[in-house]
């Protein structure tokens, strides 16, 4: 069976495809499609998004779907896809269609797409200063040895020293460059604790964009110099004082004002959730972490990381460093969310663990509601991972049991910033502290050797006045 | 930079066992890894487009970014090389002065890498006006000791300490000035910011700066800078002082320009950094045979520097820094067309939000 694509930046298949894949075609038929995902023209022709991960050797069929991370409706197996009003799904298949043209892989390098890489090269370079470093904390992995000398070997890998403080300009900047390439002036972002905000206007300044940048009241509260410097940035800063006044409901906003100013505007989602194709895109962006964590890891001992572990808030920084090992099968990977005040209390960010499916953002993930299917209040002391949602592909990853999440309490995670700051000379934003928090559960079980990396997604002086009110410094 | 070969010959020097010189490649690994560098030489294209002249002339401005090191500042260069020195040479403990935090920040971050105690001396109303600073020194397992003065004093007592601990204790100069070895010590240590500047310079454009800017408080981030080029004559040397509110008020801390020791009341604006009434003999010879020009910046024209770099690069220039940024509104309208300008961007200006 063949099927030709109705978007010129694909690629056609034809009758040569493997048999395998004409079974696929099938389970993509018109029937199967589920509701609010991309207008099928006629039912023997299928629009075809050309993914960035290669065709996979595709060992049983029932497995085919599973392998396609997202398929071409942006779906990771059940979750993801594209549940937004009519007026974005124009602006968001314009943007797929971008992201493909621009920077997704290609069998031909065309030269749009190469230079499109060059720039983005050069910028990630010279402005955002990678490759970030892959660091051997000595001190870190001593503390965890065990009295007869055995041990994991910890690793760090630095965001911390991107510019802005965290990984989150990876795709700021990238995103920028796409939207300048469609002719948009104006940009807009929502922000938790305000590192992608921050990412965000800094990038704006840079290409000369109009900035808006959406924040609930009370994080901008919690994260004033992070409020400072968008503003000394040139950026607006929009305070949203509807539900909690955090993340959600400054993402909400967000897509409010996209919907009304699609033509103008584009939207610099800023983690790896929200609606197709901005999971697959974000995490393509970041994915530049994973790339070198391979590479420095073989310079430095000619092997693979044995375990990866990130915190996991919207999943950005995790699948940035995953990304590039999902398919190795030796690699082990542990997302670390946050517990808040514990599990059993209610107050948590533990969307993984506690969380059930629905739709969130424009996604099927993962997500804390209550039984009415209203989203609860997460409770994080960071405000980075205190978000009720989680990407649809860490909800995959978990399902298929490929990425193990576990999660982490306040108090564990102040303990472990304080803990990095002293024995390393790198205060950790607290975020990050979550994923070194759970360094103490899993060193103790690891073989002795075991290279552990860990991504160090954002340094801690946003952070200070928060942890001088809790600890004893 | 670092080949595997070098990691594990870096790996057997344990620093722990016996005395061992430190190895180039053990500081190498530490400077790539730890503090982040290289550090790149970025072609700023929106302040060059601000500087072009109606004639459609403009000179290049590239800025070294030192901003972008661990803990935020050039300081560390110098932190972890000599405290990497201390530690092989069986030291037990750090001992250091500090005027705005970023000496202190970056060394109680290297003794804290290294295991060694650190005793960071502060003059009192500069604690006051750093809070931030002392925080982080303090989550970095330092001890931060109030001293009635300025930073001038918050030396002298670093120094009377280490006086009275010689054997255990080692004072980590940040500033090139002070007795020998220290001047030269530290300047060797920064002059990694030149020697980089010179190969990326030669890759950016197959050839040398023509210009090169920095702010100068003792000059430890302006020797960096100028070190390797000092010999190259067609290589312009600019140092920028902090005339704080103007050079007649009398309360400035442009101690090369006027020539004459100062001490500085400030008015809340002076960056701190550049608030020393020394600088460094090396750059006051340099004054006096010519080798390089010294002008000055008032508090306001930093500032503006400082929001301008904001708003069209998206980097947040250091009060410090800025002034030599601020500096560029005055050179760049008299070079020829295509000179190549390379800016010290010295440090990120988070820490001078409050102001």
């Amino acid at each position: 069976m063949a099927f030709s694509s109705t978007n010129p930046t694909c690629r056609t298949a034809t009758t040569s495809l493997p048999s395998k894949l004409h079974h696929l075609t099938a389970q993509l038929s018109p029937s199967r499609l589920p509701v609010n995902s991309v207008t099928v023209k006629t039912p023997s022709l299928i629009s075809c998004a050309v993914t960035s991960q290669s065709m996979p050797l595709i060992e049983k069929d029932e497995e085919a779907a599973v392998h396609l991370r997202p398929d071409s409706f942006g779906r990771f197996g059940k979750f993801g896809g594209k549940y937004v009003p009519e007026t974005l799904m124009y602006a968001l298949t314009e943007l797929e269609s971008a992201f493909h043209a621009l920077a997704g892989d290609h069998e031909f390098q065309v030269s749009v797409n190469q230079e499109f890489a060059k720039e983005l090269d050069g910028i990630l370079k010279d402005y955002v200063g990678r490759e970030s470093p892959l660091y051997f904390a000595e001190r870190l992995s001593e503390h965890y040895k065990h009295p007869n000398g055995e041990g994991p070997n910890i690793y760090l890998k630095r965001e911390d020293l991107n510019h802005t403080g965290a990984h989150k300009i990876n795709n700021a900047v990238a995103q920028a460059l796409l939207a300048k390439r469609l002719g948009k002036k104006r940009i807009i972002a929502e922000t938790g604790a305000g590192q992608h905000g921050v990412a965000t206007a800094t990038v704006c300044a840079r290409f000369g964009l109009d900035c808006i940048i959406y924040m609930g009241a009370q994080d901008m509260e919690r994260q004033s110099l992070n409020v400072f410097r968008m503003r000394l940035l040139g950026a607006e800063v929009r305070a949203v004082h509807s539900g909690t006044a955090t993340l959600k409901d400054a993402t909400s906003e967000a897509i409010r004002d996209w919907v009304t100013n699609v033509e103008t505007t584009h939207y610099i989602l800023g983690s790896v959730a929200g609606p197709h194709p901005y999971p697959m895109m974000v995490r393509e962006f970041h994915a530049v972490i994973g790339k070198e964590t391979r590479k420095q890891a073989l310079e430095k001992w000619g092997g693979k990381p044995d375990v990866l572990v990130a915190c996991v808030g919207g999943g950005s920084n995790a699948m940035g460093l995953f990304h590039e090992f999902v398919d190795d099968k030796d690699v082990r990977l542990i997302g670390v969310e946050a517990a808040g005040f514990g599990l059993d209390s209610g107050k948590h960010a533990a969307t993984l663990t506690k969380g059930e499916v629905g739709v969130l953002h424009g996604a099927m993930s993962y997500l804390l509601q209550d039984d009415d299917g209203q989203i609860t209040e997460p409770h994080s002391i960071s405000a980075g991972l205190d978000y009720p949602g989680v990407g649809p592909e860490h909800s995959f990853l978990k399902d298929l049991g490929r990425a193990e999440y576990y999660s982490i309490t306040d108090e564990e995670a102040l303990e472990a910033f304080k803990r990095l700051s002293r024995l390393e000379g790198i205060i950790p934003a607290l975020e990050t502290s979550h994923a070194l928090a759970y360094l103490e559960k899993l060193c103790p079980t690891l073989p002795n050797g075991t290279k552990v990396v860990l991504n160090c997604s954002g340094r801690g002086d946003k952070d200070v006045h928060t942890a001088i009110k809790h600890l004893q410094v | 930079m670092v080949g595997a070969s070098l990691l594990s010959e870096a790996s057997v020097i344990s620093m722990s066992k016996g005395k061992m010189y430190v190895t180039q490649a053990e500081l190498a690994t530490a400077l790539k890894d730890y503090v982040g560098r290289e550090t790149p030489l970025y072609l700023a294209q929106r302040i060059t487009n601000h500087y072009k002249n109606s004639k459609g002339e403009w000179p290049e401005i590239y800025l070294k970014r030192e901003d972008l090191n661990h803990c935020g500042a050039h300081k560390m260069n110098n932190a972890i090389a000599q405290a990497m020195l201390a530690k092989r040479i069986g030291r037990k403990s750090i001992v250091a002065a500090t005027g705005a935090g970023q000496h202190g920040v970056a060394t109680a971050a290297a003794c804290a890498k290294l295991a060694l105690e650190c005793t960071i001396f502060m003059g009192r109303m500069d604690m006051e006006r750093q809070s931030s600073n002392v925080t982080l020194m303090n989550l970095l397992g330092a001890e931060v000791r109030s001293v009635d003065g300025s930073f001038k004093d918050a030396t002298s007592e670093a120094i009377r300490h280490w006086v009275n601990n010689l054997d255990s204790s080692y004072h980590l100069a940040g500033a090139p000035v002070g007795p020998h070895p220290c001047p030269t010590m530290v300047r060797e240590f920064q002059s990694v910011i030149g020697k980089e500047t010179r190969k990326q310079a030669t890759e950016i454009w197959g050839g040398k700066p023509d210009v090169l800017v920095a702010c100068v408080g003792n000059g430890s981030n302006a020797l960096g800078l100028f070190h390797e080029f000092v010999r190259d004559e067609d290589v312009q040397l600019i140092g920028v002082e902090a005339a704080g509110v103007g050079l007649e008020s009398g309360k400035h801390s442009a101690t090369l320009v006027t020539g004459e020791m100062r001490k500085v009341k400030s008015l809340g604006h002076t960056p701190l950094l550049l608030e020393y009434p020394g600088v460094s003999p090396e750059l006051s010879f340099f004054k006096d045979i010519g080798q390089a020009e010294f002008y000055t910046v008032t508090d306001q024209e930093a500032i503006d520097a400082y929001r301008r770099v904001s708003r069209l690069e998206g980097i947040i220039p250091a009060m410090e820094a800025s002034h030599a940024l601020a500096f560029l509104e005055r050179v760049c309208p008299i070079l020829p067309d295509g000179a190549r300008v390379v800016v010290s961007c010295s440090g990120r200006g988070d820490k001078d939000a409050a102001m």
